[in-house]
Protein backbone atom coordinates (compact mmCIF):
# COMPACT_ATOMS: atom_id res chain seq x y z
CA UNK A 1 0.00 0.00 0.00
CA UNK A 2 2.79 2.39 0.87
CA UNK A 3 4.19 2.12 -2.63
CA UNK A 4 1.04 3.28 -4.39
CA UNK A 5 1.91 7.02 -4.43
CA UNK A 6 5.34 6.26 -5.91
CA UNK A 7 3.78 3.92 -8.40
CA UNK A 8 1.33 6.68 -9.29
CA UNK A 9 4.09 9.19 -9.88
CA UNK A 10 6.05 6.74 -11.99
CA UNK A 11 3.04 6.42 -14.32
CA UNK A 12 2.86 10.13 -15.02
CA UNK A 13 5.59 10.56 -17.65
CA UNK A 14 4.10 7.77 -19.77
CA UNK A 15 0.71 9.46 -19.75
CA UNK A 16 2.24 12.85 -20.37
CA UNK A 17 3.59 11.54 -23.65
CA UNK A 18 0.34 9.84 -24.61
CA UNK A 19 -1.99 12.67 -23.70
CA UNK A 20 -1.20 16.35 -23.65
CA UNK A 21 -3.91 17.17 -21.14
CA UNK A 22 -2.49 15.07 -18.29
CA UNK A 23 -2.16 18.26 -16.25
CA UNK A 24 -5.96 18.49 -16.35
CA UNK A 25 -6.22 15.00 -14.90
CA UNK A 26 -3.81 15.53 -12.02
CA UNK A 27 -4.55 17.60 -8.94
CA UNK A 28 -2.13 18.08 -6.07
CA UNK A 29 -3.15 19.67 -2.78
CA UNK A 30 -1.68 19.92 0.68
CA UNK A 31 -1.78 21.54 4.09
CA UNK A 32 0.47 22.62 6.96
CA UNK A 33 -0.53 23.73 10.43
CA UNK A 34 1.29 24.67 13.62
CA UNK A 35 -0.38 25.20 16.99
CA UNK A 36 0.61 26.50 20.39
CA UNK A 37 -1.21 24.95 23.36
CA UNK A 38 -1.16 26.16 26.96
CA UNK A 39 -3.09 24.39 29.73
CA UNK A 40 -3.52 25.46 33.36
CA UNK A 41 -3.02 21.80 34.40
CA UNK A 42 -2.87 18.39 32.68
CA UNK A 43 -1.23 17.74 29.32
CA UNK A 44 -2.88 17.94 25.92
CA UNK A 45 -0.55 17.41 22.94
CA UNK A 46 2.77 17.86 24.70
CA UNK A 47 3.98 19.42 27.91
CA UNK A 48 1.18 21.94 27.59
CA UNK A 49 1.02 23.17 31.18
CA UNK A 50 4.24 24.98 30.46
CA UNK A 51 3.21 25.82 26.88
CA UNK A 52 3.66 23.39 23.98
CA UNK A 53 4.37 23.70 20.26
CA UNK A 54 4.08 19.92 19.86
CA UNK A 55 1.10 19.99 17.51
CA UNK A 56 2.17 20.09 13.88
CA UNK A 57 0.25 18.70 10.92
CA UNK A 58 1.49 18.31 7.34
CA UNK A 59 -0.09 16.58 4.39
CA UNK A 60 0.10 16.26 0.63
CA UNK A 61 -2.27 14.48 -1.71
CA UNK A 62 -2.71 13.68 -5.38
CA UNK A 63 -5.71 12.73 -7.47
CA UNK A 64 -5.27 11.37 -10.98
CA UNK A 65 -8.06 10.66 -13.45
CA UNK A 66 -6.65 7.53 -15.05
CA UNK A 67 -9.70 6.84 -17.24
CA UNK A 68 -13.06 8.64 -17.45
CA UNK A 69 -14.50 6.24 -14.87
CA UNK A 70 -11.37 5.42 -12.87
CA UNK A 71 -9.56 7.85 -10.56
CA UNK A 72 -6.60 7.20 -8.27
CA UNK A 73 -6.03 9.20 -5.12
CA UNK A 74 -3.65 9.15 -2.19
CA UNK A 75 -2.54 11.30 0.73
CA UNK A 76 0.47 11.11 3.03
CA UNK A 77 0.42 12.96 6.33
CA UNK A 78 2.84 13.74 9.11
CA UNK A 79 1.34 14.43 12.49
CA UNK A 80 3.18 15.47 15.61
CA UNK A 81 0.88 15.57 18.65
CA UNK A 82 2.65 15.46 22.00
CA UNK A 83 3.33 11.90 23.17
CA UNK A 84 0.62 10.54 20.85
CA UNK A 85 2.26 11.03 17.45
CA UNK A 86 5.87 11.71 16.60
CA UNK A 87 5.46 13.06 13.07
CA UNK A 88 6.61 10.02 11.11
CA UNK A 89 4.92 9.86 7.67
CA UNK A 90 1.70 7.88 7.46
CA UNK A 91 -0.27 6.71 4.44
CA UNK A 92 -3.58 8.40 5.21
CA UNK A 93 -5.49 7.02 2.24
CA UNK A 94 -4.74 5.41 -1.12
CA UNK A 95 -7.56 4.05 -3.21
CA UNK A 96 -9.09 3.61 -6.64
CA UNK A 97 -12.45 5.27 -7.28
CA UNK A 98 -14.55 3.35 -9.81
CA UNK A 99 -17.44 5.55 -10.94
CA UNK A 100 -19.81 3.00 -12.46
CA UNK A 101 -22.85 5.19 -13.06
CA UNK A 102 -22.80 8.95 -13.57
CA UNK A 103 -25.95 10.87 -14.49
CA UNK A 104 -26.92 14.42 -13.50
CA UNK A 105 -29.16 12.96 -10.75
CA UNK A 106 -27.31 9.88 -9.62
CA UNK A 107 -23.79 8.65 -8.94
CA UNK A 108 -22.89 5.08 -8.11
CA UNK A 109 -19.40 3.76 -7.55
CA UNK A 110 -16.86 2.07 -5.36
CA UNK A 111 -13.65 2.91 -3.50
CA UNK A 112 -11.03 0.18 -3.20
CA UNK A 113 -7.92 0.51 -1.03
CA UNK A 114 -7.21 2.46 2.15
CA UNK A 115 -10.34 4.56 2.63
CA UNK A 116 -11.15 7.28 5.18
CA UNK A 117 -14.28 6.56 7.21
CA UNK A 118 -16.52 9.61 6.87
CA UNK A 119 -17.85 9.38 10.47
CA UNK A 120 -20.09 12.30 11.46
CA UNK A 121 -19.66 15.65 9.73
CA UNK A 122 -15.91 16.02 10.09
CA UNK A 123 -14.00 12.77 10.59
CA UNK A 124 -12.58 12.20 7.12
CA UNK A 125 -10.79 15.57 7.02
CA UNK A 126 -10.26 16.23 10.73
CA UNK A 127 -6.48 16.45 10.25
CA UNK A 128 -6.87 19.40 7.90
CA UNK A 129 -7.06 22.46 10.15
CA UNK A 130 -9.08 24.46 7.60
CA UNK A 131 -11.87 21.90 7.62
CA UNK A 132 -12.16 21.51 11.40
CA UNK A 133 -14.49 23.49 13.63
CA UNK A 134 -11.65 24.86 15.71
CA UNK A 135 -7.99 24.36 16.62
CA UNK A 136 -9.07 20.88 17.73
CA UNK A 137 -11.93 18.67 16.61
CA UNK A 138 -14.59 18.24 19.31
CA UNK A 139 -13.16 15.61 21.66
CA UNK A 140 -16.68 14.47 22.60
CA UNK A 141 -17.05 12.85 19.15
CA UNK A 142 -13.64 12.85 17.47
CA UNK A 143 -11.45 11.35 20.20
CA UNK A 144 -7.88 12.24 19.37
CA UNK A 145 -6.63 9.77 21.93
CA UNK A 146 -7.93 6.88 19.78
CA UNK A 147 -8.16 8.54 16.39
CA UNK A 148 -6.76 5.62 14.40
CA UNK A 149 -9.55 3.32 15.46
CA UNK A 150 -12.13 4.79 13.09
CA UNK A 151 -9.98 7.04 10.92
CA UNK A 152 -9.52 4.74 7.96
CA UNK A 153 -9.60 1.07 6.97
CA UNK A 154 -8.16 -1.10 4.21
CA UNK A 155 -11.10 -2.41 2.26
CA UNK A 156 -13.95 -1.55 -0.07
CA UNK A 157 -16.78 0.99 0.08
CA UNK A 158 -19.78 1.45 -2.20
CA UNK A 159 -21.38 4.85 -2.64
CA UNK A 160 -24.69 5.88 -4.12
CA UNK A 161 -25.54 9.59 -4.32
CA UNK A 162 -28.98 10.85 -5.32
CA UNK A 163 -29.57 14.49 -6.25
CA UNK A 164 -33.29 15.19 -5.90
CA UNK A 165 -35.55 18.24 -6.08
CA UNK A 166 -35.59 18.92 -2.37
CA UNK A 167 -32.18 17.65 -1.45
CA UNK A 168 -29.42 15.12 -1.80
CA UNK A 169 -29.32 11.63 -0.36
CA UNK A 170 -25.78 10.29 0.02
CA UNK A 171 -25.27 6.64 0.98
CA UNK A 172 -22.02 4.83 1.71
CA UNK A 173 -21.41 1.30 3.00
CA UNK A 174 -18.25 -0.71 3.26
CA UNK A 175 -16.04 -3.24 4.94
CA UNK A 176 -12.39 -3.04 5.82
CA UNK A 177 -9.56 -4.00 8.14
CA UNK A 178 -9.06 -1.40 10.90
CA UNK A 179 -5.65 0.13 11.58
CA UNK A 180 -5.17 0.15 15.38
CA UNK A 181 -2.04 1.69 16.90
CA UNK A 182 -0.52 1.97 20.38
CA UNK A 183 -2.87 4.84 21.28
CA UNK A 184 -5.83 2.46 20.99
CA UNK A 185 -4.10 0.14 23.46
CA UNK A 186 -3.39 2.98 25.92
CA UNK A 187 -6.98 4.16 25.80
CA UNK A 188 -8.84 0.88 26.11
CA UNK A 189 -6.25 -1.16 28.04
CA UNK A 190 -4.58 1.56 30.10
CA UNK A 191 -0.98 1.10 29.00
CA UNK A 192 1.42 -0.25 26.39
CA UNK A 193 1.41 -4.03 26.83
CA UNK A 194 3.97 -6.50 25.55
CA UNK A 195 1.37 -7.90 23.15
CA UNK A 196 -0.34 -6.12 20.32
CA UNK A 197 -3.83 -5.19 19.14
CA UNK A 198 -4.33 -6.30 15.56
CA UNK A 199 -6.96 -5.37 12.99
CA UNK A 200 -7.40 -8.79 11.43
CA UNK A 201 -11.19 -8.91 11.44
CA UNK A 202 -13.25 -7.06 8.85
CA UNK A 203 -15.01 -4.05 10.32
CA UNK A 204 -18.18 -2.68 8.78
CA UNK A 205 -19.14 0.90 8.07
CA UNK A 206 -22.37 2.58 6.95
CA UNK A 207 -23.47 6.19 6.53
CA UNK A 208 -26.61 8.01 5.40
CA UNK A 209 -26.57 11.76 4.75
CA UNK A 210 -29.49 13.94 3.74
CA UNK A 211 -28.69 17.47 2.58
CA UNK A 212 -31.85 19.54 2.39
CA UNK A 213 -31.99 22.50 0.00
CA UNK A 214 -28.35 22.44 -1.11
CA UNK A 215 -27.09 21.69 2.39
CA UNK A 216 -28.93 24.46 4.25
CA UNK A 217 -29.82 21.60 6.59
CA UNK A 218 -27.62 18.52 6.83
CA UNK A 219 -28.56 15.37 8.73
CA UNK A 220 -26.38 12.31 8.96
CA UNK A 221 -26.16 8.98 10.70
CA UNK A 222 -22.96 6.92 10.76
CA UNK A 223 -22.30 3.55 12.29
CA UNK A 224 -19.18 1.41 12.47
CA UNK A 225 -18.49 -1.95 14.06
CA UNK A 226 -14.94 -3.07 14.72
CA UNK A 227 -13.27 -6.06 16.37
CA UNK A 228 -9.61 -6.07 17.35
CA UNK A 229 -7.58 -9.12 18.33
CA UNK A 230 -5.23 -8.80 21.27
CA UNK A 231 -2.24 -11.13 20.91
CA UNK A 232 -0.79 -11.26 24.41
CA UNK A 233 2.98 -11.14 24.70
CA UNK A 234 5.14 -13.40 26.89
CA UNK A 235 5.45 -10.73 29.60
CA UNK A 236 1.64 -10.24 29.60
CA UNK A 237 1.00 -13.96 30.18
CA UNK A 238 3.08 -14.27 33.37
CA UNK A 239 0.42 -15.45 35.85
CA UNK A 240 -0.99 -13.12 38.45
CA UNK A 241 0.29 -11.90 40.92
CA UNK A 242 3.84 -12.19 39.56
CA UNK A 243 2.72 -10.70 36.25
CA UNK A 244 -0.50 -9.27 34.77
CA UNK A 245 -1.81 -12.70 33.72
CA UNK A 246 -3.39 -11.53 30.45
CA UNK A 247 -4.60 -13.96 27.81
CA UNK A 248 -5.24 -13.32 24.15
CA UNK A 249 -8.74 -12.11 23.39
CA UNK A 250 -10.87 -9.62 21.54
CA UNK A 251 -12.06 -6.06 21.86
CA UNK A 252 -15.36 -5.15 20.16
CA UNK A 253 -16.32 -1.56 19.49
CA UNK A 254 -19.62 -0.35 18.00
CA UNK A 255 -19.65 3.32 17.28
CA UNK A 256 -22.58 5.43 16.03
CA UNK A 257 -22.83 9.16 15.40
CA UNK A 258 -25.93 11.25 14.75
CA UNK A 259 -25.38 14.75 13.32
CA UNK A 260 -27.44 17.78 12.36
CA UNK A 261 -26.34 21.13 11.02
CA UNK A 262 -27.90 24.38 9.82
CA UNK A 263 -25.84 26.47 7.40
CA UNK A 264 -27.05 30.07 7.12
CA UNK A 265 -25.36 33.11 5.68
CA UNK A 266 -24.25 34.38 9.11
CA UNK A 267 -25.26 31.64 11.52
CA UNK A 268 -24.27 28.03 11.64
CA UNK A 269 -25.68 25.58 14.21
CA UNK A 270 -24.14 22.14 14.65
CA UNK A 271 -24.90 19.27 16.96
CA UNK A 272 -23.56 15.74 17.03
CA UNK A 273 -24.00 12.86 19.45
CA UNK A 274 -22.27 9.51 19.72
CA UNK A 275 -22.77 6.26 21.50
CA UNK A 276 -19.82 3.90 21.69
CA UNK A 277 -20.30 0.36 22.92
CA UNK A 278 -17.12 -1.36 24.12
CA UNK A 279 -16.94 -5.06 24.94
CA UNK A 280 -13.95 -7.11 26.09
CA UNK A 281 -13.86 -10.81 25.28
CA UNK A 282 -11.16 -12.68 27.21
CA UNK A 283 -7.87 -10.83 27.88
CA UNK A 284 -8.48 -10.26 31.63
CA UNK A 285 -11.41 -10.16 34.08
CA UNK A 286 -10.13 -6.72 35.11
CA UNK A 287 -10.84 -5.31 31.64
CA UNK A 288 -14.30 -6.79 31.30
CA UNK A 289 -15.60 -4.25 33.82
CA UNK A 290 -14.20 -1.48 31.60
CA UNK A 291 -16.70 -2.29 28.85
CA UNK A 292 -20.00 -0.48 28.54
CA UNK A 293 -21.64 2.34 26.63
CA UNK A 294 -19.84 5.65 26.38
CA UNK A 295 -21.77 8.72 25.24
CA UNK A 296 -20.62 12.06 23.89
CA UNK A 297 -22.38 15.10 22.46
CA UNK A 298 -21.82 18.74 21.62
CA UNK A 299 -23.65 21.78 20.35
CA UNK A 300 -21.84 24.56 18.53
CA UNK A 301 -22.97 27.97 17.31
CA UNK A 302 -20.83 29.78 14.74
CA UNK A 303 -21.33 33.36 13.67
CA UNK A 304 -19.69 34.85 10.58
CA UNK A 305 -19.13 38.57 11.07
CA UNK A 306 -17.70 38.61 7.54
CA UNK A 307 -16.65 35.68 5.35
CA UNK A 308 -13.13 36.19 6.82
CA UNK A 309 -13.97 36.69 10.52
CA UNK A 310 -15.83 34.06 12.46
CA UNK A 311 -16.50 33.27 16.12
CA UNK A 312 -17.99 30.24 17.85
CA UNK A 313 -19.06 28.86 21.18
CA UNK A 314 -19.34 25.12 21.86
CA UNK A 315 -20.50 23.03 24.77
CA UNK A 316 -19.48 19.38 24.89
CA UNK A 317 -19.74 16.43 27.24
CA UNK A 318 -18.33 12.93 27.18
CA UNK A 319 -19.15 10.13 29.64
CA UNK A 320 -17.37 6.77 29.61
CA UNK A 321 -20.41 4.97 30.99
CA UNK A 322 -23.94 6.15 30.40
CA UNK A 323 -25.05 4.35 33.56
CA UNK A 324 -22.36 6.05 35.64
CA UNK A 325 -22.70 9.70 34.60
CA UNK A 326 -20.44 11.15 37.29
CA UNK A 327 -18.00 8.24 37.28
CA UNK A 328 -18.52 7.40 40.97
CA UNK A 329 -19.25 3.69 40.39
CA UNK A 330 -16.09 3.23 38.34
CA UNK A 331 -14.11 5.19 40.93
CA UNK A 332 -15.30 2.81 43.68
CA UNK A 333 -14.38 -0.20 41.52
CA UNK A 334 -10.97 1.31 40.80
CA UNK A 335 -10.37 1.92 44.52
CA UNK A 336 -11.36 -1.69 45.31
CA UNK A 337 -9.02 -3.02 42.58
CA UNK A 338 -6.23 -0.83 43.88
CA UNK A 339 -6.74 -2.19 47.40
CA UNK A 340 -6.94 -5.77 46.14
CA UNK A 341 -3.67 -5.38 44.23
CA UNK A 342 -1.92 -3.77 47.19
CA UNK A 343 -2.64 -7.04 49.09
CA UNK A 344 -0.17 -8.63 46.65
CA UNK A 345 2.30 -5.80 47.04
CA UNK A 346 1.33 -4.26 43.66
CA UNK A 347 0.95 -0.48 43.80
CA UNK A 348 -1.66 0.82 41.36
CA UNK A 349 -3.21 4.18 42.20
CA UNK A 350 -7.01 4.40 42.08
CA UNK A 351 -8.49 6.37 39.18
CA UNK A 352 -10.67 9.28 40.34
CA UNK A 353 -14.32 9.65 39.30
CA UNK A 354 -13.62 12.73 37.17
CA UNK A 355 -11.41 10.64 34.85
CA UNK A 356 -14.63 9.02 33.57
CA UNK A 357 -16.25 12.16 32.12
CA UNK A 358 -15.50 15.63 30.77
CA UNK A 359 -17.65 18.74 30.36
CA UNK A 360 -16.17 21.62 28.40
CA UNK A 361 -17.15 25.08 27.24
CA UNK A 362 -15.11 26.31 24.27
CA UNK A 363 -15.06 29.87 22.93
CA UNK A 364 -13.03 30.64 19.83
CA UNK A 365 -12.76 32.16 16.42
CA UNK A 366 -10.74 32.47 13.26
CA UNK A 367 -9.47 35.03 10.82
CA UNK A 368 -8.67 34.19 7.20
CA UNK A 369 -5.61 36.34 6.59
CA UNK A 370 -5.70 35.07 3.00
CA UNK A 371 -7.98 32.41 1.48
CA UNK A 372 -5.19 29.88 2.05
CA UNK A 373 -3.99 31.11 5.45
CA UNK A 374 -6.09 30.86 8.63
CA UNK A 375 -5.33 32.04 12.14
CA UNK A 376 -7.40 30.39 14.87
CA UNK A 377 -7.65 30.74 18.61
CA UNK A 378 -9.82 29.23 21.31
CA UNK A 379 -10.21 28.85 25.05
CA UNK A 380 -11.50 25.74 26.85
CA UNK A 381 -12.91 25.57 30.38
CA UNK A 382 -13.16 21.93 31.47
CA UNK A 383 -14.31 19.76 34.33
CA UNK A 384 -13.09 16.15 34.09
CA UNK A 385 -10.29 14.42 32.22
CA UNK A 386 -11.92 11.57 30.25
CA UNK A 387 -10.66 12.70 26.84
CA UNK A 388 -7.04 13.15 27.97
CA UNK A 389 -4.67 10.41 26.91
CA UNK A 390 -3.18 8.16 29.61
CA UNK A 391 -0.08 8.31 27.43
CA UNK A 392 0.39 11.97 28.41
CA UNK A 393 -1.28 12.09 31.80
CA UNK A 394 -1.27 10.11 35.03
CA UNK A 395 -5.01 9.74 35.62
CA UNK A 396 -4.64 9.53 39.42
CA UNK A 397 -2.78 12.83 39.68
CA UNK A 398 -4.61 14.76 36.94
CA UNK A 399 -6.51 17.94 37.87
CA UNK A 400 -10.32 17.85 37.81
CA UNK A 401 -10.75 21.51 36.79
CA UNK A 402 -8.49 22.80 34.04
CA UNK A 403 -8.39 25.35 31.24
CA UNK A 404 -6.73 25.39 27.86
CA UNK A 405 -5.70 28.17 25.49
CA UNK A 406 -4.72 27.34 21.92
CA UNK A 407 -3.74 29.26 18.81
CA UNK A 408 -2.90 27.86 15.37
CA UNK A 409 -1.75 29.08 12.00
CA UNK A 410 -2.79 26.90 9.06
CA UNK A 411 -1.97 26.94 5.38
CA UNK A 412 -3.51 24.91 2.58
CA UNK A 413 -3.21 24.82 -1.18
CA UNK B 1 -48.31 53.27 -0.48
CA UNK B 2 -46.42 54.48 -3.51
CA UNK B 3 -43.15 53.44 -1.88
CA UNK B 4 -44.49 49.97 -1.06
CA UNK B 5 -45.59 49.47 -4.65
CA UNK B 6 -42.14 50.43 -5.79
CA UNK B 7 -40.54 47.77 -3.55
CA UNK B 8 -43.08 45.22 -4.73
CA UNK B 9 -42.18 46.04 -8.30
CA UNK B 10 -38.46 45.69 -7.59
CA UNK B 11 -39.00 42.38 -5.82
CA UNK B 12 -41.14 41.11 -8.67
CA UNK B 13 -38.49 42.15 -11.13
CA UNK B 14 -35.76 40.32 -9.19
CA UNK B 15 -37.74 37.12 -8.83
CA UNK B 16 -39.45 36.85 -12.18
CA UNK B 17 -37.23 38.49 -14.73
CA UNK B 18 -34.34 36.35 -16.00
CA UNK B 19 -32.58 39.59 -16.90
CA UNK B 20 -32.28 40.38 -13.19
CA UNK B 21 -29.70 37.67 -12.58
CA UNK B 22 -26.25 39.12 -12.05
CA UNK B 23 -24.66 36.22 -13.90
CA UNK B 24 -25.07 34.05 -16.97
CA UNK B 25 -24.37 30.33 -16.79
CA UNK B 26 -22.20 29.37 -19.76
CA UNK B 27 -20.94 26.14 -21.28
CA UNK B 28 -18.50 25.15 -23.96
CA UNK B 29 -20.26 24.93 -27.38
CA UNK B 30 -19.43 21.18 -27.58
CA UNK B 31 -21.12 20.39 -24.26
CA UNK B 32 -24.37 18.48 -24.87
CA UNK B 33 -26.86 20.35 -22.72
CA UNK B 34 -29.28 23.23 -23.17
CA UNK B 35 -31.05 23.38 -19.83
CA UNK B 36 -30.06 22.37 -16.31
CA UNK B 37 -32.18 22.00 -13.21
CA UNK B 38 -31.02 23.62 -9.97
CA UNK B 39 -30.18 20.14 -8.61
CA UNK B 40 -27.97 19.37 -11.56
CA UNK B 41 -26.23 22.74 -11.31
CA UNK B 42 -25.64 22.19 -7.58
CA UNK B 43 -24.26 18.70 -8.18
CA UNK B 44 -22.00 19.95 -10.98
CA UNK B 45 -20.57 22.88 -8.97
CA UNK B 46 -20.22 20.68 -5.88
CA UNK B 47 -17.91 18.57 -8.13
CA UNK B 48 -20.19 15.57 -7.65
CA UNK B 49 -20.94 15.03 -11.36
CA UNK B 50 -17.73 13.91 -13.06
CA UNK B 51 -19.27 13.38 -16.50
CA UNK B 52 -21.95 14.80 -18.78
CA UNK B 53 -24.63 12.40 -19.98
CA UNK B 54 -22.58 11.52 -23.10
CA UNK B 55 -19.50 10.64 -21.02
CA UNK B 56 -17.57 13.88 -21.65
CA UNK B 57 -15.69 14.86 -18.46
CA UNK B 58 -17.23 17.89 -16.71
CA UNK B 59 -14.75 20.73 -16.25
CA UNK B 60 -15.89 23.35 -13.74
CA UNK B 61 -14.46 26.88 -13.64
CA UNK B 62 -15.10 29.28 -10.75
CA UNK B 63 -13.94 32.68 -9.55
CA UNK B 64 -12.33 33.13 -6.12
CA UNK B 65 -14.57 32.55 -3.07
CA UNK B 66 -14.67 36.26 -2.26
CA UNK B 67 -15.37 37.47 -5.84
CA UNK B 68 -18.75 39.30 -5.94
CA UNK B 69 -19.87 37.41 -9.05
CA UNK B 70 -19.06 34.07 -7.37
CA UNK B 71 -21.10 35.09 -4.32
CA UNK B 72 -24.10 36.15 -6.38
CA UNK B 73 -23.85 33.01 -8.54
CA UNK B 74 -23.85 30.81 -5.42
CA UNK B 75 -26.85 32.57 -3.93
CA UNK B 76 -28.92 32.94 -7.11
CA UNK B 77 -28.22 29.74 -8.97
CA UNK B 78 -27.34 27.30 -6.20
CA UNK B 79 -29.19 28.79 -3.24
CA UNK B 80 -25.95 28.30 -1.30
CA UNK B 81 -23.16 30.38 0.23
CA UNK B 82 -19.55 30.24 -0.97
CA UNK B 83 -18.37 28.68 2.32
CA UNK B 84 -20.71 25.70 1.81
CA UNK B 85 -19.25 24.93 -1.61
CA UNK B 86 -15.72 25.36 -0.26
CA UNK B 87 -16.45 22.88 2.51
CA UNK B 88 -17.76 20.27 0.06
CA UNK B 89 -14.68 20.71 -2.16
CA UNK B 90 -12.31 20.56 0.82
CA UNK B 91 -13.94 17.43 2.14
CA UNK B 92 -13.58 15.74 -1.25
CA UNK B 93 -10.04 16.98 -1.92
CA UNK B 94 -8.65 16.00 1.48
CA UNK B 95 -10.38 12.62 1.72
CA UNK B 96 -9.53 11.72 -1.88
CA UNK B 97 -13.18 11.27 -2.88
CA UNK B 98 -13.20 14.13 -5.37
CA UNK B 99 -11.41 17.12 -6.80
CA UNK B 100 -11.66 20.91 -6.67
CA UNK B 101 -12.81 23.11 -9.56
CA UNK B 102 -10.35 25.29 -11.48
CA UNK B 103 -10.23 28.82 -10.08
CA UNK B 104 -9.75 31.55 -12.71
CA UNK B 105 -8.53 35.09 -12.00
CA UNK B 106 -11.03 37.13 -14.01
CA UNK B 107 -14.31 37.05 -15.90
CA UNK B 108 -12.41 37.41 -19.18
CA UNK B 109 -10.29 34.37 -18.34
CA UNK B 110 -13.46 32.46 -17.35
CA UNK B 111 -15.02 33.02 -20.78
CA UNK B 112 -11.81 32.15 -22.57
CA UNK B 113 -11.25 28.91 -20.60
CA UNK B 114 -14.88 27.77 -20.96
CA UNK B 115 -14.73 28.52 -24.72
CA UNK B 116 -11.54 26.49 -25.16
CA UNK B 117 -12.20 23.49 -22.85
CA UNK B 118 -14.45 20.62 -23.93
CA UNK B 119 -17.05 19.83 -21.27
CA UNK B 120 -16.49 23.17 -19.54
CA UNK B 121 -19.06 25.08 -17.49
CA UNK B 122 -18.76 28.45 -15.75
CA UNK B 123 -20.47 31.78 -15.27
CA UNK B 124 -19.86 35.37 -16.39
CA UNK B 125 -21.71 38.67 -16.43
CA UNK B 126 -24.67 38.55 -18.86
CA UNK B 127 -23.27 41.37 -21.02
CA UNK B 128 -20.02 39.43 -21.47
CA UNK B 129 -21.66 36.52 -23.32
CA UNK B 130 -20.51 36.21 -26.94
CA UNK B 131 -20.47 33.59 -29.70
CA UNK B 132 -17.54 31.67 -28.18
CA UNK B 133 -19.74 30.19 -25.45
CA UNK B 134 -23.35 29.09 -25.03
CA UNK B 135 -25.55 30.59 -22.35
CA UNK B 136 -27.82 27.96 -20.88
CA UNK B 137 -31.11 28.47 -19.17
CA UNK B 138 -31.56 27.47 -15.57
CA UNK B 139 -34.77 25.52 -15.06
CA UNK B 140 -36.07 26.24 -11.58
Amino acid sequence: MRLIPLFLLSLLPAYAAADNSWQDKLQIHGFASQAFVHTSDNDFFGDSDSGSFDFTELGINASYQLLPKIRLSSQVISRRAGELYNGSPWLDYAFVDFNFISTPNHQFGSYLGRIKNPVGLYNETRDVAHTRQGVFASQAIYFDKVRNLVMAADGIHLYSNHFMDNGNLLLQVGAGYPLPDKNVEYTFMGQNWDGKLKGEDLGIFAKVVYEHNGGRWIYSFTTASISLDFDSGAADRIPFPTGPGLTSGELHIDYSVLSAQYNGEKWQFTTEATIEHVDFDGISPLFESLGGDAVGFYGQVDYKFTPQWQAFVRYEEFHLDKHDWNGSKRARESAATSQYLSGFGIQQAAIPAYNNYIKTVVVGGHWDIKPSLRLRTEYHISEGTATLSPRENNASTSEKYWNMFAVSLSYRF
Amino acid sequence: MHKQLKYLFILGYIFFSPGALAHALIINPHTPTAELSRNSIRAIFAMRTPQWSDGTPVHVFVLADNHPLHTSFCKESLGMFPYQLRRIWDRQVFSGTGIAPTTVKSIAEMRERVASTTGAIGYIQPDQVNASVIQISEGF
